[in-house]
Parts: structure tokens; sequence; C-alpha cells
């Protein structure tokens, strides 16, 4: 295709214009697009997957209920908050945007997911089945299998409303215009080859929190930091970089299945939650008996797991077990999906237990946002859900930030103009990226130095670290950089479906995230919730209880501080060993 | 270009998956190699852009539990980095690593590795590159049935009425990942444009809302119409290969033709002939059957009806005067109960 745009030729590359770009198809870049739509706008999305079904959003197994729906007693409605807060941020977070948050999904999400057609679990005589305890939860269909369709829905609804996306698509640079405000993105298709460039007024990062650092990590297989190196390379700020979650009872074999989860989650229907068993063979978790509040207890879990890997009972990558021996088959059956592994791999269930191991999950940072209009700190350059850095993540939280999202961009819309493009950055962009995929060098392939940094993240910036390790960690990505990179060599250069092609730009991406996610590491001096310092094992409210804000200077980068107001939940002490601490 | 894989196209080593006695258990599958053990892996290698095709051999050391998936993700990682196969979750969710692995559709993250295995892509899609396929033939069509439910009754507020037993059906076709593995597996689908068949993948997506009392009978009836369901033989490769374990015929299929048969009456005018015919007379009677579905029209075909007559293979007698026999009362009697506890 062969589009004239402003002065620019391409005899393959697709000029597209649009009013929103939005990059990404999970929870919130759908919404935003869903909402933008109704605001009148025109939004066009652009996937590195198939929107709905790449992406962490189809992992979502419950959820959660909040305020007073479904009759949540008070003390259940204030129970979520303080979850959501303490357990799922380690008060990381602005508790306002909490509240609204909360409040929006208790009002508007719920009956507008029903309304669409989302099934919320009944039994036979029409009550929608909870998860019983201090905080609640539903599920979509199945428990454990919720996100599936919970996204399909979405999918199928930007398909009735006609807004166009560009699928399997890889966004690769935000382009900026004259101004230096983001006014589009250059992407490639990678299974045609085809650049596209798209103009828009505004652009939406919405590219989620699981990226695949880590050897093992819960991201879906395109998930590679786009979002933060990108928003990093035009000059967003970012925050709480550091703040990495874990899963901790996911699949150890096979390498495939590592974010394969035993739900520790209550269950629907059911008083019982899975249990968590070391070496010995001594349970050492059990999320209802050990921390009814912890709905999502992977801190908790997480610090338990830690005290078993020290006493030598348990390893980070495996060597416990989890599972749901103490449950009858069918409480564990009837509306969820927990069994389906267990018996995959010929196990029996629920008597045998299967070894669990340690997979890196949500990074609670990300882009620095304005909570109220979810503007980053470039002109033209907006945040939506996971990638941003104001909360750890939820499918509801994501969802809601594409609401906020779609209004704020819909009020500052006649102050956002369709100026022109760098044209020179086009050139560029598209220079680099067909020079790396002629890369020849006869050195390492592009997957093989994807695996090399997922190594030497989980070796040295993995559950446990300090500054050594850290240190050594940047030292290592620096090497890749520097020998590596230069050297790679795709075998295939073809343009279709080349993923050579596509990991090659990954790696770019994934080493500028790791460096970001490295230095703010380092910076933060406490420990905190799931991030383990073993030099500096206190949470230290009294000078870490702040945003690690991380601000692009020059070429290199500076470190501030910002405190959090706490107008609801606190966390009642000065200083405590993290491991003392029951978040 | 894109290089349409058909099934004349299978290798000859086709369909081993599960046949050995020793192998038919998931527990036994999951036990029958040991780590190291070299798996002989061959793959159908397409590439778009020069339009060659070949077979390639691998030998994969076997990791513990390991799926297709890993399998192929060794491969890339140390002996094919051009291997292009699609995937995201690794998990069973997102339903993009369909592929063939000895004459069987599979999900690569779902299912264990065979000792010996042929890896090809699926069937009834083009090939856009080794096992890549094109979704897009799939998702049009998905597209045109409007999955979504139009409702005849505001919505009032949440939780609105509604239980366990009237979603049964639509809860099932719920569990679909859009894998396509029925789609590859279907043989009608394999007629290509033979038949204006929807396939059994599309169904289940329609399935999902067309058997949702929540939804306007209108729409369902609009959507039915486009979908040539009638085409379906009911044969069950799609609920063979289901990596969701989704009864797609049972529990989808079947209910779809019954709402299309009561909708649409004239999609299922074959069928319910022949069920009419069944419940008269007990037995299937071809020339009954002709004259009910064709009418006046065949009368046009009486010169083929006289050779077939003169060959024995119609009796003119049997269809016009013994209408009743016994095996009719039995057959009357079981469809009209089957018909009143409907």
């Amino acid at each position: 295709m062969s589009i004239t745009h402003k002065g620019y030729k391409s005899p393959s590359m697709q000029v597209l214009t649009t009013d929103v770009v939005i990059v990404g198809g999970g929870a919130a870049g759908c919404y935003a697009a869903l909402k933008l739509h109704k605001n009148g706008l025109k939004p066009l999305i652009v996937c590195k997957g198939l929107v709905g079904k790449s992406g962490a959003s189809i992992f979502a197994g419950n959820l959660v209920i909040s305020g007073h729906l479904l009759n949540n007693s008070d003390e259940q409605a204030s129970n979520t908050a303080e979850f959501l807060i303490k357990y799922h941020n380690q008060f990381l977070i602005d508790q306002r945007w909490a509240r609204r948050c909360g409040e929006w999904i208790e009002k508007v999400y719920y009956p507008e997911l029903e309304e669409a057609g989302l099934y919320f679990r009944r039994d036979d005589v029409g009550q929608i089945v909870t998860s019983p305890g201090k905080i609640r939860s539903v599920a979509a269909n199945v428990q454990g299998n919720s996100g599936v369709p919970f996204m399909d829905l979405r999918r199928k609804q930007i398909i009735k409303a006609g807004i166009p996306w560009l699928e399997e698509t890889v966004v690769t640079a935000l382009l900026r215009k004259t101004d230096g405000s983001v006014g589009g993105v250059f992407c490639l298709n990678y299974i045609t080859g085809e650049f596209s460039v798209v103009h828009a007024r505004a652009v939406i990062m919405a590219t989620g929190y699981s990226d695949r650092l880590h050897a093992r990590s819960t991201g879906t297989r395109e998930m590679s930091a786009d979002g933060i190196a990108l928003a990093w390379r035009v000059g967003a700020t970012l925050v709480n970089m550091e703040m990495q979650w874990w899963h901790t009872n996911d699949i150890a074999h096979p390498p495939s299945w590592q974010r394969m989860q035993v739900y520790p989650n209550p269950m629907l229907g059911s008083e019982k939650s899975a249990r968590m068993v070391n070496s010995a063979g001594e349970e050492f978790f059990n999320q209802q008996q050990d921390d009814p509040l912890a709905f999502g207890p992977y801190t908790v879990q997480l610090k338990a797991l830690a005290k078993q890997v020290h006493a030598g009972k348990a390893r980070y990558d495996g060597g416990y077990f989890a599972g749901f021996d103490h449950c009858d088959p069918a409480e564990v059956d009837n509306y969820t999906t927990y069994g389906k592994t267990f018996r995959q791999l010929g196990l029996r269930f629920p008597q045998q237990l299967v070894e669990t191991a340690v997979t890196s999950h949500y990074r609670q940072g990300g882009i620095d946002v304005d909570t109220t209009t979810m503007r980053s700190s470039v002109p033209g350059l907006y945040v939506a859900g996971g990638v941003g850095g104001h909360s750890n993540g939820l499918i509801g939280l994501a969802t809601y930030d594409g609401n906020i999202v779609a209004d704020s961009i819909a009020r500052d819309f006649p102050d956002l103009t369709c100026g022109a493009m760098l044209q020179q950055d086009i050139e560029v962009e598209s220079r680099r990226l067909t020079q790396l995929r002629q890369s020849s060098s006869g050195g390492m392939t592009p997957v093989e130095m994807k695996e090399k940094i997922r190594a030497l993240m989980w070796e040295k910036v993995g559950v446990e670290k300090d500054a050594t390790s850290l240190r050594s960690a940047l030292d290592d990505i620096e090497r890749i950089r520097l020998e590596l990179l230069p050297n790679m060599h795709i075998s295939n250069q073809d343009k279709s479906a080349n993923y050579e092609w596509l990991d090659a730009i990954d790696i770019v991406n994934m080493m500028d995230a790791c460096e970001l996610i490295i230095h703010s590491s380092l910076e933060r001096k406490e420990s905190r919730g799931p991030f383990f310092r073993q030099d500096f094992p206190l949470t230290d409210n009294d000078k870490w209880l702040v945003a690690n804000v991380l601000k692009k200077s020059g070429n290199g980068m500076r470190f501030e501080q910002r405190a959090y107001d706490l107008p609801f939940f606190k966390p009642g002490f000065a200083t405590k060993d993290n491991f003392e601490v029951t978040w | 270009m894109t290089s349409t894989y058909s099934p004349t196209q299978s290798t000859p080593d086709g369909r081993r998956f599960g046949r050995s006695d020793r192998y038919d258990t998931l527990a036994a599958r999951n036990l029958r190699l040991t780590i190291d053990d070299k798996i002989a892996v061959r793959i159908r290698r397409a590439n778009r852009d020069d339009g060659q095709i070949f077979y390639q051999d691998f030998q994969v050391p076997y990791q513990k539990w390991m799926r297709v998936l890993d399998a192929l993700n060794w491969i890339a990682e140390n002996e094919a980095p051009d291997l292009a196969y699609r995937w995201f979750c690794g998990s069973k969710m997102c339903g993009t690593c369909a592929v063939r692995m000895n004459g069987r559709e599979i999900l690569a993250c779902w299912e264990a590795v065979e000792p010996e295995m042929t890896i090809e892509p699926l069937r009834n899609l083009p090939v856009i590159r080794d096992l890549v396929v094109d979704r897009i033939h799939y998702e049009n069509k998905v597209a045109k049935l409007e999955p979504w439910i139009e409702r005849t009754e505001r919505y009032e507020h949440f939780p609105e009425p509604l239980t366990h037993k009237q979603m049964k059906e639509a809860s099932k076709a719920l569990d679909c990942i859009s894998c396509m593995c029925c789609y590859s597996a279907c043989p009608v689908i394999g007629l290509g444009d033979l038949t204006n068949f929807a396939g059994p993948a599309p169904l289940v997506q329609l399935g999902q809302t067309a058997l949702d009392p929540r939804n306007s009978p209108m729409k369902v009836k609009r959507a039915l119409a486009l979908t040539g369901i009638f085409n379906c033989i009911s044969c069950y490769k799609c609920e063979e290969v289901c990596p969701a374990s989704i009864p797609i015929v049972s529990k989808i299929i079947e209910p779809l033709k019954a709402k299309t048969a009561q909708l649409i009456p004239e999609m299922a005018k074959h069928s319910l002939a022949l069920r009419a015919i069944i419940a008269t007379r007990g037995r299937v009677d071809p020339s009954a059957l002709m004259l009910r579905v064709q009418g006046l029209r065949v009368l046009s075909k009486i010169p083929r009806a006289i050779r077939l007559f003169a060959r024995g293979k119609i009796d003119p007698i049997k269809t016009f005067l013994k209408i009743k026999t016994e095996a009719s009362e039995a057959a009357g009697r079981i469809l009209r109960r089957r018909t009143a506890t409907k």
C-alpha cells in the first residue's frame, strides 16, 4: 500500500490518521477505546498480540467485588480497600484514587459488564457464587478462567463498535511533533513485515504490567517492556520501577507452564484454598488460615517462602509443592479450573501436590501519571492500566484507568493539535528496524540474547538482591549492549512472520527497561513488601514511604522522592524487619 | 503467495497419537519419557517469501513434563532460530498455539510431547509461514455472526435474575478459547466452498450468546440464518480434538440446530422431513424424503427414478402404500415422548 502523507513517501509504508492511538489491547486499552468511541472520538488500537487474547488481562482468575456489591458488609467493603492499599501496594498508592476506583467498580463496572452479556457464575437457583471470607470475589463463568470470557467480550465489543485495530503489530517508537509533544506511533506488522505510521492527537500507552524480563515471568510472549522503554525514550518520568511482584506457586515444570498458577486465593463456594508444603512435607502457607485479609496473598506467600528458602526447605525455582489435597474434589471442581493442571500432568487429583516455583509477576511501578487525568509528564502521551506507576494490578483497576483516560482526552481534545511530525524520526526508525532485520554478524541469535537477559535478571535482580548483585547485573547488561548486540545474527531475513526480527526489536527495549529497574532498585534503600534488599532488610516508613521517581535528564537520569498522602490507612510503625511485616 | 494446507498433504505417519495401549492415559503420556531422552521431532516448514515447503528433523532432549511448546521453544533457541510459530500465554488461555501433532489437532502448550512427533500447521486455513496460519478467515466469519447479545428488555440492575440452569449450554461455550483445533479437524470445512457451513468454532462462538436466554430471538435468528448449520454431519471430530473439552456437537451444535429448526424451519426442511418420515414409518425412506424436500421439482427427476426402480434401489409400493408398520408405532412413540419432554 502506498499512501502519501504530509510529504513523506515510502512504497512499503502505510500511513494512517486517527484521533487517538491506543498501544495495547488488554483490559485498559480496550476500555479506553470503547469509552473514546462513546465520547465521539476515533480511536485506533495497535496490539502487539491479538486484541483480548494476549497480555495479562486474560489471566484474571477472580473478579474482586468492592463496596457493598452483592450484600458486602461495611467490614468487607473496608477490607477490600485495605487489602488493595496494604497488601497489594504496600502503601505506595494514591489512596484517594483507590477510593474513586472502588466506587466506580461498584456503580458502573459490574452493571456495565453484565449488561453487555458477561456471565457471572450463578448457582442453579440464581445466586451469584462468591468466595466467602473477609474479602469476596466472583468469577466470569469459571474461577481461574474469568479473564478469557471477559476479554473475549471486550474483543467483540470493539468489533461491534467498529473500532479499527492493527493486530500482531508492534509499536517501535513514539513519534513527536515539532513542538516535542507525542503525536503518533511508528509500528511494524510482524506478520506481513509492513511498517505503519499512525498520526494522532494523543497516544495512550496501555501495555500492561507483566513483562517477560526474568527467566520465569508471567507475562505473555510478546510482553517485553515496550511501553516503559518507549515512554522513557521520549522523556516520560517513571516511578517505583523496583517494586516487582511475584507469584509464589506457579508450576515448576515444564518451562512453558511457568505462569500456570496454583491459585492461592479463596475458592468460590468453599471455605478452603490451596496449601503450600516445603520439601520436608511441612505446610507453610494456607491463605484462608494464615492471612484471610490477604485476598491475593502473594507478598505474604513470598515472605513465607523466603523463610523456607533460608531454612533450606525450598528454592525459589522449585523444591516445594502446592495443591488441594485437603479438599474434596467436587469442592474444587464445582466452580474452578484448578484441577485441570494436575490432571493434565497425570497426577491424581486432589491427592497429589505439584512442584511449584516463583515467577516474576506484576510490576507495581511504571510510567508516572496524574491519576485524575492519566497524563504522563510528556504532552500528548497518556497512560492506562498496568504500565502506569500508580497502582498494582487488578483487572477492574486497569479498566477504571481506561475510563479516566478516555474522559480526560475528550476534555483535552480541543487543545490537542494534529501538528506536523518530525519526518527525520520516521526515516531514522525505518532505517533502524531494517538494519536490525539485516543483522548478520555471526554472533548470538536474538532468542539466545533474550534468554541471557532473563537469566541474569533472575539470578541478580530476582527475589532477593543487594547492591553487589544489582551492580553486577548492570555490568552484564552493558556487556550485552556493547559486545553482543552489535554482533547479533538473524538467520532468516525475510519480512513476513519473522519472529527473530521481532525478538531483536524486543531486546533493545528489554535492556533499557532492565537498566531502569536495576537503577531504581539500587535507589530504594529498604525492603518493602515483595521488594527484598538483603543489604537493607528493614521496611523504613520514615524515609521510604515515598514514590521513587525517576526522571530523564540529558542523557542520564536522576531520582526524586515524592511523599504519599495517607488519608485512610496508615502502616502504624516507623521501621521493622520486612519479614516481620504482615504485608 | 500463501500456501493453503490441504488435508491431502498429510504425512504417511499421520494419526499415531495415543494409539499405543501403553500411552492412552494422561498419566502414561506424562511418564513414557525420562529426562534427556531424545525426542524425534519433524516439522513442516513453509516459507512465504520464496514459497518453499519442506520437512525438517530435530532431536530434542526431553525435559520434565515437557509440552509440545517446550520442544518448539528448544528448537528455536538451539537449532532453528527462524522457526515461526505463534503462542502468547503458554497456559491454555489465549488459544493461539494450536498445531497438528502426528495428524491430530492439539494445543502446543497443553499437550505432552510424543517420543516421535510430526508437527504441522492447522488445516483449512492459509499458512503464512511454518506453523503460523492466517486467522483472518475465521475471525471474519465470527464477526459476521455478530456474537453479542441484544436485549429485548431493558437491563435493570446488577445482579440481574438469571440461573446457571438457564446458562448451562452457553456456559460450556464460554470455555472456548478460539484455538481453531475443531475448525482444522472438521471434514465439512475441509470441503471448502462446496458448503456454506460456518464451522464448529464459529458456531461455538455464536452459541455463547445464541444459547443465552437474555438474547433476543430475532437477533439469534439473523445469525443462525448465516451458519449453514445443517451441513454439520455430527461426526464429532470437533469434540474429539477440543482442548477445552467442550461438548461441541451435543451441547452446542445440536441445541443450535434445534433453535434453527424452530426459528427458521425452511433451513431445517431436510432434517424435519427426515424426522417426520421416521416418526410415521419407523424407517428412513429415501423416496419419501425426496418427495417432501423437493416437492413438485421431483417430477423433473422421473427418468432417474425409473432407472433407480429398475435397479431395485427404490420401492414405490413401500413408499406409497406400506406406511404403517410395527416399527412406525414405536418410532412415533419415542419421538413424541422426546418432543414432549423438551
